[in-house]
């Protein structure tokens, strides 16, 4: 960086925290996701506009602009940080937040991506999508209210959805004096509502969002606080980094052939490490094979791990296509026949029995033969309630029997292969999202595949019935496709084997 | 001990990811070339996800005639050096109806040029699915975008119903008149563009780099004068500044800005000081409060 340049704006008027100029080879910064989550009013706007403010590189035009902004909170006397998250037009319409948005600030040591979710009870399924891509979440409570039912559930969905750490970030400290007795009353409620599920970690920071305290700065109005800031219990980072002995896995997305003899499956490492000569196998099939290559655009690679998109070659031909999880032999996936399941609701329509839902694992589309709801989570409580249907927002334990057996993992063990969502055949619309909690090999009601022959379905048989309307019009093959896929998903879900 | 994978090498590999995942859920996609550094960029990951196998959809390009010269230049360049294949589309009924950025406004021209001649494009050829360089981080009804983001017929896009995504299971199946967009940049910033770009010695649209260009000055931005089309009107002078680009479009709404930085590494050192954001640069976005957001419910990327 030896050329020199000048700077073109202003510099500017505050000091910003000191950025440097990370080579771009050595940039190993820790990518960290969390997720917020809190009710309204609670200063969840404020308190991440407070932290891009103090901690991020936000841009000295949007600083302009909030500076320049006459809206003022606290008796006019400090910024109103939360301008700086702003919503859809949709939202500012209705005031209020709808959907996950996603936001990305460096800091120098550190890349963070907040994923903002809306804590509405009617926006359940926003909340747990944001959890299924967090590292950690900060719950949000205003310290004059304490943990509310709200806190809760949140705390149930994100222990369900695989989120490890949480922060309770106890807001607005200023208007309860900044009492020490207050903040360990809540600290208490958080120890009793968390002892049940499965963090690693849940600390509470208590905070003032417009000041600033205990965000990115330690609080001067409350020197009886000797923990972390929020930023730093957030640059924490992944509290389980994931040890070297866990083992491989990583599904097939597709084959990818050069026109000559070079045939390389690829996909991303979800779980552990592989090194040219070992051994993986295919647990539907039970078909082995030696590593020979670890192919990238970039050369060919010795070893990879966990994170990297490669391509691999193998010693021999085994039939192995999309859908497939190759891993090591020993602690390999379940070939799963029937699921056990925790899922949440999306979709404004029900649950439908008659459905043919779609089970779409990592890489993998599969004909469930039956979806059973067995019963409905209480969030707040964590009672069960039997039931055999389910509405959106909901959260069930259900049983699905698969069509044909797919790898698959329990949630708690692999995070990346142990989840699924269920996609309705005729919209596409992804209806539920869901974890495994147990794979097994064989369904306990088994229903008989009557001919095991083989069905052909050809353009001729959808051209005279389900396609007729499209015979001859120009541009309806996307359709014609669809429908042609649909029919061959309805047929797979009646366990007939299909071709087309 | 091996150290942690950068954050570069994160987003590289979940972006293969999404094209591998694409490739195999559509039926017929195609990748927006738009031959600014996102494109750049877009192009390289999927070539790098199908690598050694070719890219296994076309390139489009939406020209709407008023792209720098050095832009098709460089998209020529590399179309033939890599041996791609790139459709190029131009809404014949807007040229005919003689829609252009100096006598109408932005939005206006966007609307026929780009948006629709986007939708003239995708419907001409039947592709299911668009892969474009757009960025969460860009704006903010970019920041609620899926991966796999679905439009209704015609085109729209509803806020209010985006098709939820859990974990990295991107789920491509569409629905009657559906098409969708993939965003495989989503969760990169402007800093990583440029920082990729460096780590990955990729070759960009000279325009990004500093050099003296002529230049009017026009309600406060710089433009830089490339063909007899765009000319001083009266009262405003012609100059020679030194100047580059953070973002490329069609050159009279596109502003230049002040700069000295003429090496990639310049660029990098000057984008990671950046006090401003990107789209300053671009006048289409400065219509109203939301106008992007609008703009994409009508079919706009
Ligand atoms: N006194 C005080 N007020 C706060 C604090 N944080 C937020 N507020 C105020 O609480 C109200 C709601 O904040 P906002 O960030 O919009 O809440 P959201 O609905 O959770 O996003 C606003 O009037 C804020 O100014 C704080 O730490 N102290």
């Amino acid at each position: 960086m030896s050329t020199p340049h000048r700077r073109v704006a202003t510099r500017a008027a505050t000091p910003r925290p000191p950025l440097t100029i990370v080579q771009p080879d050595t940039d190993t910064r820790e990518m960290i996701r969390v997720l917020t989550c809190g009710s309204v009013d609670d200063g969840k706007s404020t308190l991440i506009g407070r932290l891009l403010w103090d901690a991020s590189d936000l841009f000295e035009d949007q600083r302009e602009t909030l500076r320049k902004s006459p809206r003022r909170v606290l008796d006019g006397t400090h910024l109103d940080y939360s301008l700086l998250v702003d919503g859809l037009l949709a939202e500012r319409e209705q005031g209020i937040t709808i959907d996950i948005a996603w936001r990305y600030f460096d800091t120098a040591d550190r890349r963070f991506v907040i994923i903002d979710s809306p804590g509405h009870t009617q926006y359940t399924r926003n909340m747990a999508s944001g959890a299924s891509h967090a590292d950690v979440a900060v719950m949000l409570i205003d310290a004059r209210h304490g943990i509310k039912s709200q806190t809760r559930r949140h705390a149930a969905l994100l222990d369900l959805f695989g989120v490890r750490r949480v922060i309770l970030a106890v807001n607005k400290m200023d208007l309860v004096g900044f009492s020490e007795a207050r903040f360990r009353e809540i600290e208490i409620e958080l120890k009793t509502l968390t002892w049940r599920f499965h963090f690693a970690d849940a600390v509470a920071i208590p905070v003032a969002a417009v000041t600033g305290d205990n965000v990115a700065a330690k609080s001067k109005s409350m020197p009886w606080y000797n923990g972390p800031t929020l930023l730093d219990q957030l640059g924490r980072g992944h509290t389980t980094p994931r040890t070297a002995d866990e083992s491989f896995r990583m599904p097939v997305q597709t084959a990818l052939r050069d026109g000559q003899d070079f045939r390389g499956l690829a996909g991303t490492i979800s779980s552990g490490k592989i090194a040219v000569g070992d051994e993986i196998i295919d647990a539907v099939s039970g078909h082995s094979a030696r590593v020979a290559r670890i192919a990238t655009m970039d050369g060919d690679l010795r070893t990879a791990r966990r994170g990297q998109a490669i391509a691999l070659v193998l010693d021999r031909d085994i039939d192995v296509s999309r859908g497939t999880i190759l891993s090591s032999r020993a602690n390999a996936p379940t070939p799963a026949r029937q699921l056990e399941t925790r899922l949440i609701w999306l979709s404004e329509r029900p649950f439908d029995a008659n459905a043919h839902y779609l089970l779409r694992t990592v890489t993998d589309l599969v004909p469930l033969s039956k979806v059973a709801i067995n019963d409905l989570l209480d969030l707040e409580t964590l009672a069960h309630t039997p039931a055999d249907g389910c509405t959106v927002n909901d959260i069930a334990s259900a049983t699905l029997t698969l069509g044909r057996a797919t790898a698959i993992d329990t949630f708690t063990d692999q995070p990346a292969t142990g989840a699924f969502v269920l996609v309705d055949p005729i919209t596409g619309a992804t209806v539920a999202g869901g974890v495994v909690i147990l794979a097994s090999h064989v369904a306990t009601t088994q229903t008989v595949n009557t001919t095991g022959a083989t069905f052909r379905l050809t353009r001729e048989q959808l051209e005279r019935g389900v396609c007729a309307d499209l015979v001859g019009k120009p541009g309806s093959e996307a359709e014609f496709d669809r429908r042609a896929r649909a029919v061959a998903d309805l047929l797979r879900a009646a366990r007939i084997d299909v071709e087309f | 001990m091996t150290a942690p994978l950068s954050h570069l090498d994160l987003l590289e590999a979940e972006s293969i990811h999404i094209f591998r995942e694409l490739a195999a859920e559509f039926r017929k996609p195609v990748l927006m070339y738009s031959i600014g550094k996102d494109s750049t960029v877009l192009l390289h990951l999927a070539r790098k996800a199908f690598w050694p196998a070719k890219l296994p959809f076309p390139l489009l390009h939406v020209d709407t005639t008023w792209k720098f010269r050095e832009m098709i230049q460089f998209r020529d360049d590399t179309v033939r050096t890599l041996g791609l294949d790139l459709i190029v589309h131009t809404n014949a009924d807007g040229i005919a109806r003689g829609i252009d950025p100096i006598s109408h406004s932005p939005s206006v021209y966007t609307d026929v040029m780009k948006t629709q001649g986007l939708k003239q494009a995708l419907d001409k050829h039947g592709f299911d699915a668009a892969i474009g360089g757009a960025r969460r981080d860009e704006e903010a009804s970019r920041a609620k975008e899926r991966v796999f983001s679905f439009r209704a017929a015609g085109h729209r896009w509803d806020p209010r119903h985006q098709r939820p995504e859990m974990w990295n299971l991107l789920n491509g199946r569409l629905g009657a008149g559906e098409s969708a967009r993939i965003f495989p940049l989503s969760n990169w910033t402007e800093k990583d563009v440029w920082r990729y770009i460096a780590r990955e010695r990729l070759a960009v649209v000279p325009l990004y780099f500093a050099a003296d260009r002529p230049t009017i000055e026009r309600n406060g931005q710089l433009l830089v004068l490339d063909d007899h089309r765009l000319t001083p009107k009266p009262g405003e002078h012609g100059t020679t500044r030194r100047v580059r680009f953070r973002t490329l479009g069609c050159y009279p709404l596109t502003a230049a800005v002040a700069s000295d930085a003429a090496t990639i590494d310049a660029v990098v050192a000057e984008t990671l000081a950046a006090t401003t954001s990107e789209r300053v640069g671009r006048l289409i976005d400065h219509d109203s409060a939301g106008a992007m957001e609008k703009k994409k419910q009508d079919g706009y990327f």
